[in-house]
């Protein structure tokens, strides 16, 4: 089955770094100083945004109702998260500048 | 050389989308890996291609020397007379059949019930009602139903037949231990041959455990067999006379294996579920490694579902290691929970024996109470802790079983119930989502993974109330989940059919 073999997490992995890369500019872009902290706060909501859908799909397989439950579940905490690690990702450290271009 | 400032703005813009979109496909990604890790035939734990990957847990961090039981007062067998609750209703069966207009409060003595059944009910009063309620109210009611709503679990009754038919092909010891242990199978005179030694217990142990999974086993591990939990008669093959009061010599150990029900057909309980297909299999492996272990020149016998116990299961379960007794009584296991039906080989073949484990089963149980609540008779005790519940001189969580085989009579499609197994977090398939439960949970001395784990289950989980698993007019024969697809009778056959949940 394709959805558990090794090529669909190589290309999982592959469209992490895309969207990882896509982060980083995003957030240049946006005037943001990414250190190892805001890094680390942006994986934590990534995996709760990702892990909710992986959740609701395992449940719907298993015929469970708690599937869009729990769906709903991770994505207000995604959103909550998100509102909250979205104001921290704009304070920068004192004498940081940030990129353009 | 530098790029053209419309060209940088192109780039980044591009890195920026392929991350929205990256992000939009991971998540369509993890959907579809989910439904498959949800679904997949690799997630059926114990019914997986894997065999004997299927004893997937490590529980070396969590053993701890024996013994898991100790007697807190004096000792007394079990009964299987009075105990076993089909020994028990088969006897009051025949006695209330001759006398079918005693009643509730005339006295015992009137059934003309036998000394022991009369001392048995008197201690646990409860157990004569219910008993009493099961053939005068129960029975008669259930063929009611089954005349109307019988061809809607058609399906179900003939997916369970299968595996009953098998089931009771399989061989029964036919002579006392001393004798029918020692005889080759399926013979009546050929003695097993001379003991094949074995390097070490250790190594016994391996081979008997790689045999008990290739033979069909979802788990196996091993223990000393403990007196104090052989039925105090009735022991198969034995005549009435027979002295039951020592155990075999050659009963020295033994080798506990586990076999989950089918994992779409078990969440369809209590209605279209069935025990049967793990009766089958198990015994069926039991049976299996009894022809082995003889053909190596060692005595053994088989306590199996299908072919009978002179023992209970439960508690060697326990003491080999397989699990932890949960508040239904049984043995909750670490891959199956609850939804594991065992079997038990006994031998003088020198193993070397597993030691039980702590998994936090016990504690969780404390706070859970989810069988409790969804039993439809009551039979699970919704007490905080088993403190002070003491059976037969040991003190753990028990069962009213007079309650619970009264419900059994109430169902529809195969007998039984098992709702008890089918709502119990432990008892979930194998694939990520509970592999991390079944792994954090252990590990976590806070709490708050068994704390958030219990609080999704309650708040996101859908229980159907206990009384609607009743027939009509209280219930409407409801299951805890819909019948997998292939168990719609509507959708095969073609015969009238009444869906109790359309109102009949
Ligand atoms: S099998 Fe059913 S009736 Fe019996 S204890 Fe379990 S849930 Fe209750
Ligand atoms: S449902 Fe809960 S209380 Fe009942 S056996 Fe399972 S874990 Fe224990």
């Amino acid at each position: 089955m394709f959805f558990d073999g090794n090529i669909f997490w190589f290309l999982m992995g592959i469209i992490f770094i895309l969207v990882a890369a896509g982060f980083k500019v995003f957030a240049e872009d946006k005037g943001w100083v990414l250190t190892w902290w805001k890094w680390l706060l942006a994986f934590i909501w990534y995996v709760i945004f990702t892990m909710s859908f992986y959740t609701y799909g395992t449940l719907h397989g298993e015929r469970e109702t708690a599937d869009i439950r729990l769906f709903l579940l991770g994505m207000v905490i995604s959103l909550i998260l998100g509102v909250g690690f979205w104001r921290l990702m704009a304070v920068n450290p004192k004498n940081e500048t940030t990129k353009e271009g | 050389m530098s790029e053209q400032p419309t060209q940088g703005v192109s780039r980044r813009s591009f890195l920026k989308l392929a991350g929205l979109v990256g992000l939009a496909a991971q998540a369509g990604g993890l959907v579809a890996a989910g439904n498959n890790a949800g679904k997949s035939s690799e997630s059926y734990t114990g019914w997986e291609s894997f065999n004997p990957g299927t004893q997937f847990f490590n529980r070396k961090p969590f053993e701890f020397e024996g013994p898991a039981h100790s007697p807190v007062s004096a000792v007394r067998r079990p009964s299987h007379l009075t105990d076993y609750v089909f020994g028990r209703v088969g006897t009051f069966q025949k006695f209330y059949e001759k006398h079918p207009e005693w009643k509730l409060g005339d006295p015992l003595e009137d059934l003309e019930l036998p000394p022991y059944l009369i001392e048995f009910y008197s201690k646990f009063p409860e157990r004569l009602e219910w008993d009493f309620k099961t053939f005068s109210e129960t029975i008669p009611n259930n063929m009611k139903d089954r005349k109307i709503y019988e061809n809607y679990y058609k399906l179900a009754d003939a997916y369970s037949e299968g595996f009953t038919a098998h089931g009771r092909s399989l061989p029964r010891p036919q002579a006392p231990p001393e004798i029918s242990d020692f005889l080759k199978p399926l013979s009546e005179d050929k003695q097993i041959g001379d003991p094949v030694p074995f390097k070490s217990p250790d190594l016994a142990a391996e081979f008997i455990k790689e045999m008990a999974h290739r033979y069909g086993a979802t788990l196996v591990r091993i223990t000393k067999t403990n007196p104090n939990w052989l039925y105090s008669e009735g022991w198969r093959g034995c005549p009435p006379d027979y002295d039951f009061s020592k155990m075999p010599e050659h009963w020295t150990y033994a080798i506990v294996m586990a076999v989950p029900m089918e994992w779409d057909v078990i969440i369809g309980s209590p209605q279209f579920s069935t025990s049967y297909d793990a009766y089958d299999r198990v015994s069926t492996a039991a049976t299996r490694l009894v022809g082995c272990i003889k053909y190596l020149g060692y005595p053994a016998r088989a306590q199996t579902p299908m072919t009978g116990y002179d023992m209970i299961v439960p508690p060697h379960a326990v003491e080999a290691g397989l699990g932890e007794q949960g508040r239904t009584g049984f043995c909750i296991t670490a891959e199956l929970g609850g939804n594991a039906r065992m079997a038990i080989v006994n031998t003088n073949l020198p193993l070397t024996i597993d030691k039980p484990i702590d998994i936090g089963i016990a504690d969780f149980c404390k706070s859970c109470k989810l069988c409790a609540e969804s039993c439809p008779s009551g039979a699970i005790s919704m007490a905080d802790s088993p403190d002070g519940m003491v059976i037969r001189g040991y003190e753990h969580w028990y069962i009213n079983n007079g309650a619970c085989y009264n419900y059994w009579r109430e169902t529809m499609g195969p007998m039984g119930c098992r709702m008890c197994v089918a709502t119990c977090p432990y008892s979930r398939k194998d694939n990520w989502l509970h592999d991390m439960a079944r792994k954090l949970d252990p590990r976590d001395p806070t709490g708050v993974v068994r704390g958030s784990l219990l609080w999704t289950q309650k708040n996101f989980f859908d229980y159907p109330k206990a009384e609607e698993y009743h027939r009509p007019p209280v219930g409407h024969f409801a299951s805890y989940r819909p019948e997998p697809p292939y168990m719609v009778a509507d959708k095969y056959l073609d015969i009238p059919i009444t869906n109790p949940n359309e109102g009949g």
